[in-house]
C-alpha cells in the first residue's frame, strides 16, 4: 500500500514566506496523479518533499501510512525521473540501471535479470553498453525510465519527464508512460504544466496555485465542473472566455446581460443565482461550446452572437477564431469552413447546456 | 587565402618555429653534453660528441651511482605522488562541500581560497618556514600537508568551476538510487570531475617535482633531498662534474616529460570542461 498523505504540510525556504502555505492531500494507492500549475506553484517541490530532497518545515507527510519527514530518500522507497534525466555520465546505460541494485547489495545475477527484462519492455536493449552521451533525448528518457523501474519502488515520481522531447515523441512516451502504470500497478506522481499530458494520463489532477491546491479532480470534472475562474482557465486549450455580464430576470427567466445580447441561462441555474439578480457576474463559456452550424441556432435566436474576427487560425479540421465582444476577448473553435473570412462578422450560437458562471469578487464558479 | 593573408601566416610560421626551437635548444644541448666528458663540456658546449669526447652511459652511471640520485628521486616520487594525492582528494571534496552547501561561512572559505592564489610565496615564506618547524612537519611526510596548503587555492578554485556545471539531479538520483554522501561523492560526483581532477594532478605534479625553494627551506636539515635540490648540491661542494650533473638534469625530466605528454590532452579538457555547461 502506497497511499501518500500530506497533513498541514508548510515548506518555507527563507521562513518568512511559505512556498506550500499549508497542504492537505491524500494520493491514493496505485492512483496516477498529475501535478499541474502555473511555474513557481510548488508543483516540483511536493514532488522533492514525497522524494526527501526537500525538507518538511513543519506538518507531516507519511506514505505507506508511515510518517517519513525524517526518512532518508533511499528509505523511501520511491524511485525519480527527473526532467533532465539525471543519468550518471560516466557509466554505461547498463551500469545507470543496474546502480541502485547494486548499493542495495542485490546478487549480480538478479541485476542481470531485472536489467535485461527492464530493458527488453523499454526496447533500450541494444544501448545497455552505450553511454548516455551517445543516446538521443527519447533514449536516455527510456534509459532515465528503466532506472526507475528496476528498482520496483511503490512510488514513481516524474518531474517534467517529457519536457525536453520532441512533440511526436511525446506523444509515443505518453502512452508508453500510462502502459506502465497499468502494468506495474504502482503509485505514480507527475508533475507537468502542459495540460494535455495532464488530461490524457491521470487518474486525477492536482491544480495548484501560489502553492495551494484549487482543485483536485478526475480529468472530465476538472474540465466540465472548474472550481473557479484560475482552474476554468488553466485547464483547456484555446483557455475558457470569460466574459463580463449581469444576471437579469425576465418573464420568470433569468438572462446573462452583455454587450446588445441577453442569453437565456438554464432553469436548474435560477436557484443559485438568485442572489446574484441585477448584479455583475463572469461567464465562462469554452471556444467549443460556440458554434457557427445552424443546428445549433434556436428559433427566436435568443443565444446568437456576432463576432468580428481579428484574427483566423486553422487548425487542419477546425477554426480558432478570434475576436473581441465589449472588450472582452473571445476564441471560437469551429469546424473548418471556407466561408469564414478574416475581418468580417460571423453569427455564432452559443451552447447555453455548457454555461459557467463565476463570482465576480471571488472568482469562484456560482454554477454550471 | 590572400597573397597577403599568406606572407603573414609564413612569417608568424617563422617566429613560432623559431621561438620553438629556442626553447629546445638548451635540452638538446643539456642531452648532448650527458654523453661528453668534463672538458669537452667546457671547452666545447655545443658540439656533436666525438670518438675522443663520447663517454656513453659513463655520466648516468656516475649521476645514479656516486651522486645518490637514485634516492632522491625516489624521495621526489613519494613527496610528488602524496601530495598531489592528497591534493586532488582533499581538493575536489572541499569545492564539492563549499560549491554544494551554500552558507555564509562556505562563501568566506571560497574567498579564502582565491586569495590564497594571489600572495606570493615569498611573501610567506619566512613565517611558513617558522611554522613548519614549530609543528615539526620538516620532513617529507610533513612537507605533504604545506603543499597541500599551497595547492589548494587554485584546486579548489578550478575544481570548484567545473562542479557547479554538472547537474545537481545527478546526485540527487544517486542520493535517491541509495547512496550516503560518500558514497554519492566517491561514486558519482568524483568520477564526473575525472577531467578537472586530472589537469589539476598534472599542474600540481609539474609544480612539486620541478619545486626548489619550498623543499629546500623545509626539508633543510634533511640528509635525503628531492631530485631539484640533490642536482644543485653537485655544484655546491668540490669541483662540478659537468657530464654527471647533465645527465642527472636528463634523468630528472624525463618523468615529468613523459607525464606531460601523456596527460596533456587531459590539460585543455578540464580548463574548458569548468568554463562551459556541458
Amino acid at each position: 500500500m502506497a497511499t501518500i498523505t500530506f497533513k498541514n504540510v508548510v515548506k518555507s525556504y527563507d521562513g518568512v514566506n511559505n512556498v506550500i502555505p499549508g497542504l492537505d492531500l491524500e494520493i491514493k494507492d496505485r492512483e496516477f496523479i498529475i501535478l499541474v500549475g502555473p511555474s513557481g506553484c510548488g508543483k516540483s517541490t511536493i514532488l522533492r518533499m514525497i522524494a526527501g530532497l526537500e525538507e518538511v518545515t513543519s506538518g507531516d507527510l507519511f506514505i505507506a501510512d508511515k510518517r517519513v519527514n525524517d526518512v532518508a530518500p533511499k528509505d523511501r522507497d520511491i524511485a525519480m525521473v527527473f526532467q533532465s534525466y539525471a543519468l550518471y555520465p560516466h557509466m554505461t546505460v547498463y551500469k545507470n540501471m543496474a546502480f541502485g541494485l547494486s548499493l542495495r547489495k542485490m546478487p549480480k545475477e538478479d541485476i542481470d535479470r531485472k536489467v535485461t527484462q527492464v530493458a527488453k519492455i523499454l526496447d533500450i536493449e541494444k544501448y545497455l553498453k552505450r553511454k548516455p552521451k551517445a543516446l538521443s533525448g527519447g533514449q536516455r528518457q527510456r534509459v532515465a525510465l528503466g532506472r526507475a523501474m528496476v528498482r520496483e519502488p511503490s512510488v514513481f515520481l516524474l518531474d517534467e519527464p517529457l519536457s525536453n522531447l520532441d512533440a511526436k515523441l511525446r506523444t509515443e512516451m505518453r502512452s508508453q508512460i500510462t502502459q506502465l502504470h497499468n502494468d506495474l500497478q504502482a503509485t505514480f506522481i507527475y508533475v507537468t504544466h502542459d495540460q494535455t499530458e495532464a488530461m490524457t494520463m491521470a487518474d486525477r489532477i492536482v491544480v495548484l496555485k501560489d502553492g495551494i491546491v484549487n482543485q483536485i479532480d478526475t480529468p472530465q470534472n476538472l474540465y466540465n465542473h472548474p472550481c473557479n475562474m484560475f482552474v476554468a482557465g488553466f485547464i483547456g486549450s484555446p483557455q475558457m472566455n470569460f466574459i463580463n455580464a449581469k444576471i437579469i430576470a425576465a418573464d420568470g427567466k433569468l438572462y446573462a446581460s452583455f454587450s446588445d445580447y441577453k442569453i437565456p441561462l438554464l432553469e436548474r441555474m435560477c436557484d443559485p443565482l438568485k442572489e446574484y439578480i441585477d448584479k455583475d457576474v463572469v461567464i465562462g463559456i469554452r471556444p467549443e461550446n460556440f458554434h457557427s452550424e445552424k443546428f445549433y441556432f434556436k428559433e427566436d435566436e435568443s443565444n446568437k452572437i456576432e463576432l468580428f474576427t481579428n484574427i483566423v487560425e486553422m487548425m487542419g479540421s477546425e477554426l480558432n477564431l478570434y475576436g473581441e465582444i465589449d472588450g472582452n476577448k473571445i476564441v471560437a473553435k469551429v469546424p473548418s469552413n471556407p466561408n469564414i473570412k478574416l475581418n468580417s462578422n460571423v453569427s455564432l450560437a452559443i451552447n447555453t447546456e455548457k454555461i459557467h458562471i463565476f463570482d465576480k469578487d471571488t472568482q469562484n464558479v456560482i454554477c454550471d | 587565402m590572400t597573397a597577403r593573408k599568406k606572407i603573414v601566416n609564413s612569417f608568424i610560421f617563422l617566429f613560432l618555429s623559431a621561438l620553438a626551437i629556442a626553447f629546445l635548444v638548451p635540452i638538446f644541448v643539456v642531452f648532448l653534453n650527458s654523453f661528453k666528458t668534463k672538458f669537452s663540456i667546457v671547452g666545447s658546449p655545443f658540439e656533436l660528441p666525438t670518438q675522443e669526447t663520447f663517454v656513453g652511459l659513463e655520466n648516468y652511471i656516475y649521476g645514479i651511482k656516486t651522486a645518490g640520485l637514485l634516492k632522491a628521486f625516489g624521495l621526489s616520487l613519494f613527496i610528488t605522488v602524496s601530495s598531489v594525492v592528497v591534493i586532488v582528494v582533499c581538493c575536489s571534496m572541499t569545492a564539492w562541500y563549499v560549491t554544494r552547501v551554500k552558507t555564509k561561512g562556505t562563501r568566506i572559505l571560497y574567498t579564502l581560497f582565491i586569495f590564497s592564489m594571489i600572495v606570493p610565496f615569498q611573501m610567506v615564506m619566512y613565517t611558513m618556514t617558522y611554522t613548519v618547524f614549530q609543528l615539526h612537519l620538516n620532513n617529507p611526510v610533513g612537507i605533504i600537508l604545506v603543499y597541500l596548503g599551497f595547492g589548494s587555492g587554485l584546486s579548489v578554485f578550478m575544481l570548484s568551476g567545473f562542479i557547479k556545471s554538472v547537474p545537481i539531479e545527478v546526485e540527487e538520483a544517486a542520493m535517491i538510487d541509495g547512496c550516503s554522501p560518500l558514497q554519492s561523492f566517491f561514486l558519482v560526483v568524483f568520477p564526473i570531475l575525472k577531467p578537472t581532477a586530472i589537469t589539476v594532478a598534472i599542474l600540481n605534479t609539474m609544480w612539486i617535482w620541478n619545486d626548489f625553494l619550498l623543499p629546500y627551506l623545509v626539508l633543510g636539515a634533511d640528509k635525503t633531498m628531492p631530485v631539484a635540490i640533490q642536482l644543485t648540491m653537485q655544484g655546491a661542494y668540490g669541483s662540478i662534474n659537468w657530464g654527471g650533473f647533465m645527465a642527472m638534469l636528463v634523468i630528472a625530466i624525463i618523468p615529468i616529460v613523459v607525464f606531460y605528454i601523456t596527460c596533456q590532452k587531459h590539460i585543455i579538457k578540464g580548463v574548458v570542461a569548468g568554463a562551459v555547461k556541458g
